[in-house]
């Protein structure tokens, strides 16, 4: 058994060094372009203002993706529109890896266990796990739930369900989104906030 | 008993806390594969009406098996490849002798197909993000310029007296004198709008025909079901007048096609339905050689397996049989006619087929450009590999090819919307 995980660990190991060289994202560029969001997403990718989330440990690919989108204007935000448009996409490469490579941010103690309850039957109901994994870190180009900032997940279930932000090329949040009540919106938050 | 349990208790964490610490070294890859097994298997009705009326949000995965399950469309790098990347991979793309492959254009993020203005700009499509591209070459640098953004699923475009023709979902639109304009384009006219707007399968590509109409395909917004009646077909549309025909039905997601040179017919790639194995069922090449023929889908697939469910007592005979079977899950799109003077003779009015690949497979193919050659009357087909090399190990991809354009000279262009470049494949006799 314990040589079959090390031998996993080790794969692992394999991989990151076999994919490093051709990607080559660099963090320390990364966290030097990063100096401008600090402003509203906060030191170390950890936001204290409302409405903008947290980055750290936010997932490369769903990161890059974003930045992607709000670059063409696929995604739209005025803050972010005439920051992005100065991003190359080495730029974009490197916030990737620099985000991804911060601690997340862990949610705060759960004030109301009734809530996250209910968010929780919600998720189950509404399939999120299936991308975003059964413990919401996100895999891939799918974000990280977990520890997000309640207020901010609200915000984003309603821009999803407005048709406000549209997602990734299948537009999979918009249809989820669409049908949630405000009452599963509210739960849904709670419980990934808290997790 | 009782200490028996609190020691495997105790083996089982250290176990986890390992597992923990594989993951951490290793990719997101290892903890997706864990929530792959942990989640039950989907079900889906997808022969209801209410399925097409507002697919699930992971309508790609409707009819999901036990077999195939946790299958699912990869997402490329959101940045394409890197210059470096590009060149690393140039080399390890197969040819025939006498071939050669180079890198035209990097940084054409999710290109798509592909098309030339009258002076030389090439224009270029792409899918999510909503772009679409004019390349002009500058003293042997290429260009990229982002013309237009925003519009929804730009896959498929065209260029027509000096127009340029983008369909996104369900709006062509035409945009005059684009080539004086590629600073501003203005909003463009939309000459054609009788589409749904179904995101699902909704993304097209255009052919032009002699007499100048545009021929687009109308995929199924699922995998596998009785389409609404608007789609799965390919119509033949007047872009000068909005006038339309239903041109070829029972055709389930095509998004590429060409006329024959010979014969002025249209034949077009056709993406089967997924989910039933690896194996099977195979996609096609078709050949459309009257109006309203019907090429069997949702009753048959391949030309010869009734559909387990869709069949409803349809048998294979009754519809027009493909071309080719190109294999499963090789996902055949954009496709051209060779017209050109630069390959070897051989290659005259064959068909070489950009190949998307597989998701919905455990072992990834396509991948690739295929060569088909055939009679005018689409009999006697043969299938060789032209160039791959694009798929590394079971499921991973450098690149997936999706079109190909045809240059003055007789090289061709191809598209890979993951990479996010444009390849030039040319031929010298040496």
């Amino acid at each position: 058994m314990l040589r079959q995980f090390g031998s996993r660990a080790l794969l692992g190991g394999a991989l990151v060094l076999a994919v490093a060289p051709t990607r080559a994202a660099d963090i320390a560029a990364g966290k030097e372009k990063a100096e401008m969001c600090v402003g509203c997403h906060g030191e170390n990718g950890i936001s204290q203002m409302e409405n903008i989330p947290s980055l750290a440990g936010q997932l490369d690919q769903f990161v890059q993706w974003q930045l992607v989108f709000f670059r063409a204007g696929a995604r739209k935000n005025e803050q972010m529109q005439p920051i992005v448009e100065q991003l190359n996409n080495e730029d974009i490469r490197n916030l990737g890896a620099y985000f991804a490579s911060l601690t997340p941010p862990k949610g705060p103690k759960d004030d109301d266990p009734d809530l996250s309850a209910k968010g929780k039957q919600a998720a189950a109901g509404r399939r999120c796990a299936s991308c975003h994994t059964d413990t919401y870190v996100g895999t891939k180009a799918v974000a990280r739930l977990a520890g997000q900032r309640e207020e901010y997940l609200v915000k984003a279930l309603h821009d999803y369900k407005s048709g406000v932000r549209s997602g990734g090329a299948q537009a999979v949040m918009a249809d989820v989104a669409y049908p949630l009540s405000e009452e599963e919106i509210t739960a849904l938050a709670h419980y990934l906030a808290h997790l | 008993m009782k200490s028996m349990f609190n020691r495997s208790v105790l083996a089982n964490r250290s176990i986890l806390a390992f597992a923990a610490i594989a993951l951490l070294a290793g990719t997101t890859f290892a903890s997706a594969q864990q929530a792959d097994k942990n989640r039950p298997l989907k079900k889906y009705e997808s022969g209801t009406k209410e399925f097409w009326t507002h697919p699930p949000d992971d309508w790609f995965l409707g009819d999901e098996t036990e077999a195939q399950k946790g299958l699912a469309p990869p997402s490329g790098p959101p940045t394409g490849a890197s210059d470096a990347e590009l060149a690393a991979m140039m080399k390890k793309i197969k040819l025939p002798p006498g071939f050669k492959i180079e890198v035209y254009a990097s940084n054409v993020l999710a290109a798509r197909q592909m098309a030339w203005g009258d002076k030389g700009t090439l224009f270029v499509g792409s899918f999510g993000l909503g772009n679409v591209y004019a390349i002009k070459d500058n003293n042997g640098k290429k260009e990229v310029k982002t013309i237009l953004k925003g519009l929804n699923m730009p896959t498929g475009l065209t260029f027509k007296d000096g127009a340029l023709y983008v369909i996104a979902v369900d709006k062509l639109i035409k945009y005059d004198n684009a080539e004086a304009n590629l600073d501003n384009l203005g909003q463009g006219k939309v000459v054609y709008d009788d589409m749904p707007s179904y995101a699902a399968h909704g993304w097209k590509y255009i052919t032009v025909d002699k007499d100048g109409w545009f021929y687009l395909p109308f995929g199924p917004p699922f995998n596998v079901g009785i389409p609404p009646t608007s789609v799965s077909q390919i119509r033949r549309v007047d872009p000068k007048t909005g006038n339309a025909e239903i041109w070829a039905l029972g055709v389930r997601n095509s998004v590429g096609g060409d006329i024959d040179p010979r014969t002025g017919k249209y034949w077009f790639t056709e993406n089967a339905r997924d989910w039933i194995s690896d194996d099977l069922p195979s996609d096609k090449l078709n050949m459309i050689s009257k109006i309203g023929e019907h090429f069997g889908y949702p009753y048959c697939h391949q030309g010869n397996l009734p559909d387990d469910k869709f069949a409803m007592g349809h048998k294979c005979s009754e519809f027009t049989p493909p071309v080719f079977n190109l294999g499963a899950h090789v996902a055949p799109l954009g496709m051209k006619f060779y017209t050109g003077n630069q390959f070897p003779a051989e290659y005259k009015n064959s068909i070489l087929i950009a190949e998307h690949g597989s998701w919905n497979r455990h072992k990834y193919q396509g991948g690739r450009i295929v060569r088909i050659t055939a009679g005018p009357d689409g009999k006697n087909a043969k299938q060789e590999i032209f160039a791959s090399g694009w798929i590394e190990g079971d499921q991973g991809y450098l690149g997936r090819p999706n079109d190909i354009l045809l240059d003055k000279d007789g090289s061709i262009l191809v598209a890979d919307d993951w990479a996010g470049a444009i390849y030039r494949i040319s031929y010298s006799k040496k």
